[in-house]
């Protein structure tokens, strides 16, 4: 249960040993206050309330697969979820707690709650994805700075040494990306079983290569005695998960995701990370509020996330422009940009299971509930999805949901952050899937290139061979390539059509 | 303040009646929902299958196996799956194969041919003594001790006289040993009972204890040590002289530790009063190059007299030093070293927080009897995976003391945020009218749960696996977790001695790799650590030498293999067992 601070014990007799001075006028206030205070709990349901949080309907605790209109009831919770600006009455900000992913304790409350830099930074999930619309990318404005939150967890500066600057990223397709990275580790991990398999029946080491949806991830060497030398693996943790988000891809989920950003933007604490059973404490961040985001919570933010329908391809009416981007589509394959923006991956199953099957302990597990199922192939945007003869899934990302090194000595630019990030290097990112490119400027990590043929300049390491192509392309070559990019696009209309 | 009339005071009564009363409501609110949650944190559900597992094996004997019982817990046939050993009083030890697959019901397989079942048994501990990278077997008798050379497929033979070991005649209860610096085969240091040949026994007749150190290394091994280490060509190890470390106090456990973090170890000895006259628990230094001679009051050793059974080590506060858990008859201890005292002025003063921290475990925590209990084996350990310690410790009545408890069920003391403990020994099903003595506590089915090994006096052993976290539906997963073997060249392969530092946000925790402690019983093989919601965690080993590693990058729920020489960890899964 919830206690507003106003109604605990403390407050009150603060107040009562005040009202030995206290006018008339003074008490009626109180009073007043107290009245205010009671309401304002009670009457989270009148329209006037300054909650932001919505009551959830008892429909939404179904489990298993979900049918048509259960889900659509789950996004539509989520959207009001993801939309909503969190008050202190739904329990936003976290005095004693930092951002950190771990429950970490603040030594000291911080003197005022929201800061551009620590957080809390953002009012709703919303206050940052909504370009071009809810659930898209966000302005350099609506920077965040990303930092572990164990040490010096309230830094008040944007010197970089104190945290990493990202530009916020966009949704849309985002239930499909997860899917895809849950098959390719399991692809990764079913040939490391093999490579086991095969070492221990011949008695000597294998060398496995890695692969997934056409995408190469290094090699393993496998022993006879069930031991793994994972040195030669690349773009992948050495646990073999793909992580699909974030700038870096170091987060498993979107389940994962939503814990960790809304304790880090909001104060917002999920039972499933931050709840007694893993701190002893039903209001770790001791702002008077316990137990401030359920599982069903998290579960409907997740749904709404995950069934934003993925960006289209823009057909324009303009016949230059059409030819412009058949051309420049072409030059993009030929100078290796496809080699990391794959024009698409071939998903096998549109079965969303929440929680999933590769978190660990503090996000959700299947091991821990019995789950839901969203089936995608439900929603309105489903049918749009082309096919192969397998009947699999063209997802048109535009990526390989691999990391590569994206800076050299020369070419430095998308190298500028100091600090690594959940064991990634400093100059290694995730390859930025580009569909929705054309609507979600600006570029970069940092969100601080304002064009895309600046972003194509800057990209170095593995990138280089083609960046160097790009450049040496004709001024019409380039345009064309533009040409094309400007037609990744997020439709606001279908975009909002679910 | 203002004068305060009538009129005003009847009003303000009034409010503040009601606000009184609001005030108590609320209050009796929170209280009651902070006494709902006794303990929100994880608690195990362990299921006893022992006869199901294919061990039926009882620890049984006359008066010189009232004490001891032990079972060591060590991989003897290279599959990494812990193998069992388990003492048998008067009855023959036996050594169990452990068959289990991956997360599933445990199994073992008694090898019934094994060299290693014999009579007299009071417990062993596994160590690699000459450095093949097979695990010996120190076995603790009634009589002569009998060291074994561990060989393949769970091979093991007699090595007293091969390494000239003299395995003497008395009755030994404890064991622990080390590589000291310079020395190429571990230090073998003798916990002994009660001298019963000598007059008045058994009262105030407890034997003197031994120190076995191999031969010095030669200056020519020396100043070839690198060829010797990479070749492993250091000869095979001896031990033709021992010293006794008297006065002896009649002991049950023993451990060497690296108290002050010299980077030299001491000897720590828990004593049972209850034979013993004028003795104490004892801490031996070894100064370098001079005989092990006792740590006195002077320099700061406080006299502690108990009916010493059991020694547990860990790092409970995070400081870097180890805190003791020595089980008793009655009060467990939990001593907490003096900070200043240990660095300013390398005096040996320990504080008793177990009443402050909650883990006296006096007496039964479940039942009508009311006697105090009587602990044996301990163990710090973490059951339920949340990055806190946890302590096991194993009961019961020595053998028909009427002024102790004689249900007297094993504990399993939860560490909680506020660094005390929770006992939650009933609710996790360990709860048994059992007579424990020895124990493990250890992943038997390679699924990052701890499992606990019992052994039980007059009873059959207790094997109760770790089956997941309790939850209205069942048995669900936990928190996350590590588990880490050493491996070095040369002497010395499976790194006794070394620290690992696993780090996940701000939280630093540590094991030591050491060969000895709890009572009668040992351990060798993976380091667990639970990681609570942390999915990655750095390490960092300091090697016995201590020297530090660089540090390795590792995630959560898997085995790792750190190989000295290697800058990754390998990874590990249990390949033998894959259908």
């Amino acid at each position: 249960m919830r206690i507003p601070p106003k109604l605990q014990p403390q407050f009150l007799l603060n107040n009562l040993t005040n009202m030995f001075s206290a006018t008339p006028f003074q008490l009626s206030c109180l009073m007043l206050l107290l009245s205010l205070s009671i309401s304002a709990h009670s009457d989270q349901n009148t329209l006037w309330s300054e909650h932001a949080i919505p009551a959830i309907p008892d429909t939404l605790n179904k489990q298993g697969k979900l049918d048509s209109a259960t889900l659509q009831q789950l996004i539509e919770h989520g959207e009001l979820l993801f939309d909503a600006r969190f008050t202190t009455l739904d329990g936003a900000g976290r005095p004693m707690a930092t951002q950190a992913i771990i429950p970490t304790k603040r030594k000291r409350a911080p003197r005022t709650e929201f800061s551009r830099t620590a957080g809390l930074d953002a009012n709703a999930c919303s206050s940052c994805h909504n370009v071009p619309v809810i659930g898209g990318a966000g302005d350099f404005s609506a920077n965040v700075f990303v930092s572990e939150g164990f040490v010096q967890s309230d830094f008040d500066t944007t010197d970089p040494q104190f945290s990493n600057e990202r530009n916020t990223n966009h949704l849309f397709g985002a239930g499909l990306i997860e899917l895809l990275a849950r098959e390719m580790s399991r692809d990764l991990q079913t040939s490391r079983i093999q490579a086991l398999q095969q070492a221990k029946t011949s008695g000597e080491a294998i060398k496995q290569t890695l692969q997934s949806k056409g995408v190469s991830f290094g090699s393993l060497q496998a022993f006879p005695d069930g031991t793994i030398d994972t040195a030669n693996v690349e773009g992948v943790d050495i646990d073999l998960v793909v992580r699909p988000f974030s700038h870096k891809g170091v987060m498993t989920s979107l389940r994962q995701f939503t814990v960790n950003a809304l304790n880090h933007h909001h104060g917002i604490q999920a039972i499933e990370r931050f709840g007694a059973r893993w701190t002893d404490n039903a209001d770790f961040d001791a702002d008077g509020y316990e137990n401030e985001m359920s599982e069903v919570q998290v579960s409907a933010l997740v749904a709404w996330q995950a069934s934003l329908p993925p960006p289209s391809t823009l057909k324009t009416d303009n016949k230059p422009w059409q030819a412009a981007a058949r051309a420049g589509e072409q030059t993009f394959n030929d100078i290796g940009c496809a080699a990391c923006h794959k024009p698409y991956l071939l998903l096998e199953n549109l079965d969303f299971h929440d929680p999933g099957p590769l978190d660990a302990a503090g996000t959700l597990r299947n091991s821990e509930v019995n789950g839901r199922v969203y089936p995608l192939n439900l929603l309105t945007w489903a049918s749009t999805l082309e096919r192969d003869a397998n009947g699999h899934y063209k997802i048109p990302l535009f990526g390989d949901l691999k990391r590569h090194v994206i800076s050299d000595q020369q070419v430095a630019a998308l190298g500028n952050e100091l600090l690594s990030q959940r064991f990634v290097e400093r100059n290694v990112f995730m390859t930025t899937e580009l569909w929705g490119a054309a609507s979600t400027a600006p570029y970069g990590h940092r969100g601080d290139m304002t064009t895309l043929s600046e972003v194509i300049d800057a990209h170095g390491g593995q990138a280089r061979p083609s960046r160097d192509s790009w450049q040496s392309l004709s001024k019409e070559q380039r345009s064309n390539v533009i040409a094309f990019l400007k037609t990744l696009i997020i439709d606001p209309v279908k975009a909002s059509a679910e | 303040m203002r004068p305060f009339c009538y009129s005003h005071q009847r009003r303000y009564g009034l409010l503040i009646g009601l606000l009184l009363s609001c005030t108590t409501m609320l209050s009796t609110h929170i209280h009651a929902q902070d006494s709902d949650i006794d303990y929100a944190g994880d608690i195990p559900h362990y299921v006893e299958q022992a006869l199901e597992a294919g061990i039926e094996h009882q620890y049984s004997g006359a008066w010189e196996f009232f004490v001891g019982g032990g079972v060591s817990s060590f991989d003897c046939n290279a599959d990494r799956f812990p193998d069992l050993f388990i003492a048998g009083g008067e009855a023959t030890a036996g050594l169990y194969i452990n068959r289990s697959k991956p997360g599933q019901s445990l199994q073992f397989e008694q090898d019934k041919t094994s060299s290693l079942a014999l009579k007299d048994v009071l417990g062993s501990y596994p160590i690699d003594i000459d450095n093949d990278g097979h695990l010996d077997l120190v076995v603790l008798r009634l009589g002569a001790n009998q060291l074994f050379k561990g060989g393949k497929n769970c091979t093991f033979t007699p090595a007293n006289s091969l390494w000239n070991f003299d395995g003497g005649n008395a009755w030994t209860t404890a064991f622990s040993a080390n590589f000291e610096k310079d020395l190429d085969f571990p230090s073998l240091a003798i916990g002994n009972y009660v001298d019963r040949t000598a007059p008045g026994s058994p009262w105030g007749t407890c034997d003197a204890n031994e120190l076995h150190r191999p031969a010095a290394r030669s200056t020519s091994q020396a100043e070839d040590n690198a060829e010797s280490q990479s070749k492993n060509s250091m000869g095979i190890p001896q031990y033709d002289n021992h010293q006794a470390l008297t006065p002896g106090y009649c002991a049950l456990s023993m451990l060497f530790t690296d108290w002050n973090k010299s980077g030299t170890d001491s000897l720590r000895v828990t004593n049972d009063r209850h034979y013993y006259r004028g003795g104490q628990e004892q801490l031996w230094r070894f100064d370098s190059g001079e005989y092990p001679r006792l740590f006195s009051r002077a320099e700061g050793w406080e006299p502690l007299v108990i009916w010493g059974m059991g020694i547990a080590e860990t790092d409970l506060n995070g400081d870097g030093y180890p805190e003791y858990a020595l089980t008793s008859m009655g009060d467990t201890k939990l001593q907490v070293l003096d900070l200043q005292q240990a660095i300013e002025e390398n005096r040996p003063v320990y504080e008793d927080m177990a009443w402050a921290r909650q883990a006296t475990a006096h007496r039964p925590y479940t039942g009508d009897d009311l006697k105090p209990s009587t602990g044996w084996h301990s163990q710090f350990a973490d059951v339920n995976n949340d990055a806190r310690t946890d302590l096991f410790i194993a009961k019961g009545n020595v053998e028909n003391m009427q002024d102790f408890a004689n249900f007297d069920p094993d504990n399993l003391l939860l560490g909680t945020q506020a660094n005390t403990f929770s006992e939650q020994g009933e609710k996790a099903g360990l709860a048994k009218d059992t007579r424990g003595r020895g124990a493990n506590v250890v992943d038997l089915n390679a699924d990052g749960l701890l499992d606990i090994v019992v052994v039980n006096r007059e009873d059959n052993v207790s094997l109760f696996r770790h089956a997941g976290m309790q939850h209205d539906d069942g048995p669900r997963a936990g928190g996350n977790w590590l588990k880490i073997e050493l491996q070095q060249s040369g002497a010395n392969r499976h790194a006794v001695g070394a620290t690992v530092s696993i780090k996940t946000g701000n939280l630093v925790q540590t094991r030591r790799v050491q060969v000895g402690g709890g009572h009668a019983s040992g351990s060798a093989g993976f380091v667990h650590v639970g990681l609570g919601v942390a999915e990655r965690a750095t390490l960092r080993v300091q090697w016995p030498d201590e020297q530090w590693s660089a540090p390795y990058k590792l995630f959560a729920n898997h085995h790792v293999i750190v190989k000295r020489d290697q800058d990754t960890a390998l990874q590990w899964f249990p390949v033998e067992k894959l259908d």
